[in-house]
């Protein structure tokens, strides 16, 4: 008796277990119908909308391009995916033998998707995705080699390096974006402080601007992809690789890392925090200065138009340098290989690509382009003259095992588990190793 | 043609209800076991995931993941943190179980409130505590601070060495009321009269305790801390949504490295293996668990 009231509730928990999983299935499905009407909403705009948007250039589709184009994609900007949907539905209303649509797959599971779809062969037509694991996923070889297919000859040379393996073309760079210092103007002003240029001048002014719960300076430092490709303009600065972390170069920037942390301005909650966490403290009012990218501007302007911040090259050590960050499209291999092409053509024409990198803070990839983007704009003036001192992380199929070792060396300088030189030697090892050296 | 209808006779007809089953069983269990088995013997990469052979390599990965620090440090930190979330869980879900065994007002509401933590999605949980456990804004340190428990804020979430306090905090806070509803109930399986008449006896309390309530519950204490055992050994989301492993690699467990590996580094085989490490721990916990049910049904 005792028994089976026991066995009982025992059941009844695991019944409940087993609802509230089927209950985060049910809310992550939610999330996706929540997609799904904002691009319904997406649509209505673009219809209203069609009158005033950019013509199109006609579309050199080739005879055989036709069916259906799926497209996955992270961005999770209401205002990014918007301008998204906007230019699937004028490529579709243009013509009538592809019929283009696009899935959000949330940034944290993308790269699980691609894997878990290429082991099983159920992949979208075309991605959208971070250019850093380009490199990863062509030597896999779930990209389509279009080296004659399609024209890159106007692009800057870093993005469609990142699309580039072995002198092949796997990719066509979608839109690139650096970082800048982004500083807040009053409290610059209260603390009597000049916009700094130097690793001194910004120690010195981060130290000045930290007070009661302002921290003077921070930047994105999460132990992966994100922290690293903050944290590497300083590795650059000081004209050493990515490859060469234990390095006079190398050790320096993690005991300039040290050394902000040390001195109290630097908040050691970065090592958790988001580069959009990181815009969200800076636009609460509770950090003087960070190190942040281009897609913030839109959201930026948005959220706080009376905010008084600007933008300036990133303080160096012996020179000028930014990380080159954006997104690659890609043409998944034995998908709709003819009509995700011909939508590739027409997204990356002229008005069409203008009206994306506008739309979403980006700057094209495509040098015609974005020597006439943003002019008179002195806020992305500093972005586009970033540009050329933008390096880019990799390419290379590693990339995210190097990038591993690089993140964990400097959240072992920030959390003060190992001295800068240690941590420089350790990742060095790592890369060495990966690299077979 | 008689052994066919022999094998239909009614006794056997159980076998055909355990059927489909078995089948689903075998299909959406059976199959992605044995697939990840066979994974952890290859060397699958980036680079031979899609295309290219896919060696099969022995126990060369077990090796390596044996060598490998953050592995080791994974395999102690999973041990850790599940025994000292069952310590917690079950101690203060036990007394909360005696608290509600009395029947004052409000017991049954309470106790039925007492569910919510459980019924939360592990992911707002995790976001909660990982505001609550925030270094310069989180309430744990303004309540210390009022206490004068601490001078300095202690930075909970950024330092590797308090970092594993505050996950375990979070899950044993999420598993209290699997061990207070289990043990309430089993606590209410036991009778009455037992109680009255050790206290006619002049037993105390603490006695009551140790000599009818202990033994009494022993089969639904030990099912709780095998089923909790089971379910904090493999806690992803909790552990992934507050710290990523992080700081430096502190609370990475067996799940949250396994899937670093695989879907961060590109290296399916070596995050396999670590998967089937922990499930081969869980595969024996579980046993145990059958043993002891199939003992107390012999009982």
């Amino acid at each position: 008796m005792k028994k089976k009231l026991l066995a009982t509730v025992l059941s009844a928990v695991m019944a409940v277990t087993m609802m509230a999983g089927c209950g985060s299935a049910a809310s992550s499905e939610s999330g996706v119908k929540g997609v799904a009407r904002t691009e319904e909403a997406a649509t209505e705009v673009a219809n209203t909308e069609v009158a005033e948007a950019p013509a199109a250039d006609p579309i050199p589709a080739s005879d055989e391009a036709s069916g259906d184009v799926t497209i996955w994609y992270y961005w999770e900007t209401a205002g990014h995916q918007e301008a998204l949907d906007h230019i699937i539905q004028e490529f579709n209303n243009q013509q009538d033998k592809i019929t283009v649509q696009a899935k959000y797959v949330p940034f944290a599971d993308f790269k699980k998707q691609l894997s878990i779809g290429a082991s099983a062969g159920e992949l979208p037509d075309l991605v959208i995705l971070d250019n850093p694991d380009h490199a990863s996923y062509a030597a896999m070889g779930i990209f389509a080699d279009i080296t004659d297919r399609f024209d890159v000859s106007s692009y800057y040379p870093g993005p469609v390096n990142s699309c580039t393996l072995d002198g092949r073309l796997y990719g066509v760079p979608f839109g690139s974006n650096d970082l800048v210092l982004f500083y807040n103007e009053d409290m610059l002003k209260d603390a009597g402080c000049e916009v700094p240029t130097t690793w001194d001048e910004l120690l010195d002014v981060a130290k000045k601007t930290t007070k009661g719960n302002v921290y003077g300076f921070a930047h994105c430092a999460l132990q992966n992809e994100e922290g690293t490709f903050n944290f590497l303009p300083w590795v650059w600065s000081t004209g050493q690789t990515s490859y060469e972390i234990n390095s006079e170069g190398g050790i320096k920037a993690l005991e300039f890392e040290k050394s902000l942390v040390e001195s109290g301005a630097f908040p050691k909650e970065a090592i958790n925090w988001t580069q959009g966490d990181t815009m969200n403290q800076f636009i609460s009012g509770n950090l003087a200065m960070m190190i942040n990218g281009t897609w913030q501007i839109p959201t930026m302007r948005e959220e706080v138009p009376d905010l008084n911040w600007n933008v300036a090259p990133i303080p160096q050590d012996k020179q000028q340098a930014s990380g080159l960050g954006g997104e690659n499209y890609a043409v998944i291999a034995g998908g709709n290989e003819e009509a995700a092409i011909a939508f590739l053509q027409y997204a990356t024409s002229g008005d069409t690509c203008l009206y994306m990198m506008d739309h979403m803070g980006y700057i094209s990839s495509d040098s015609r382009i974005a020597e006439n983007q943003f002019k008179g704009d002195a806020v992305y003036q500093v972005f586009v003259d970033e540009m050329q001192y933008a390096n880019a992380r990799g390419p290379l199929p590693e990339w995210p095992d190097i990038s591993d070792a690089i993140s964990l060396a400097f959240n072992k300088v920030i959390t003060g588990e190992s001295a800068p030189a240690d941590a420089a030697a350790e990742a060095q090892a790592t890369i060495d190793g990966i690299l077979g050296n | 043609m008689k052994k066919v209808k022999e094998f239909f006779r009614y006794e056997n007809a159980g076998l055909l209800f355990i059927l489909p089953a078995f089948l689903y069983m075998l299909v959406f269990v059976g199959y992605p076991i044995l697939s990840n088995l066979i994974l952890s013997f290859q060397d699958v990469s980036v680079k031979n995931l899609v295309k290219g052979t896919k060696h099969f390599v022995g126990l060369s990965n077990y090796v390596t993941m044996f060598q490998d620090e953050v592995f080791r440090k994974a395999m102690g930190n999973t041990l850790k943190f599940t025994i000292y979330c069952l310590i917690f869980q079950f101690i203060i879900g036990f007394l909360l179980a005696l608290l509600f065994n009395k029947n004052f007002t409000f017991a049954k509401t309470v106790r039925g409130l007492t569910m919510i933590p459980w019924m939360m999605p592990m992911t707002v949980t995790a976001l909660m505590f990982k505001f609550m456990f925030s270094t310069d804004v989180g309430i744990i340190n303004y309540i210390l601070k009022s206490l004068h428990l601490i001078q300095q804020n202690v930075e909970w979430l950024t330092s590797p060495r308090t970092a594993m306090i505050a996950v375990v905090a979070a899950n044993v806070w999420i598993g209290i009321p699997f061990n207070t509803i289990l043990l309430a109930t089993g606590l209410t399986t036991i009778p009455q009269e037992l109680y009255e008449s050790a206290s006619v006896d002049g037993a105390s309390s603490f006695q009551q305790l140790i000599k009818i309530t202990l033994p009494l519950l022993r089969p639904t204490i030990e099912s709780v801390l095998v089923l909790g055992f089971i379910y904090t050994f493999k806690v992803y989301d909790l552990v992934y949504v507050m710290t990523e492993g992080g700081p430096v690699n502190s609370t990475h467990l067996l799940s949250t490295y396994s899937y670093k590996l695989s879907f961060d580094l590109f290296q399916y085989s070596k995050g396999s293996t670590v998967a089937n490490v922990l499930f081969l721990i869980l595969f024996l916990v579980g046993l145990l668990y059958l043993k002891i049910t199939m003992q107390g049904e012999d009982e």
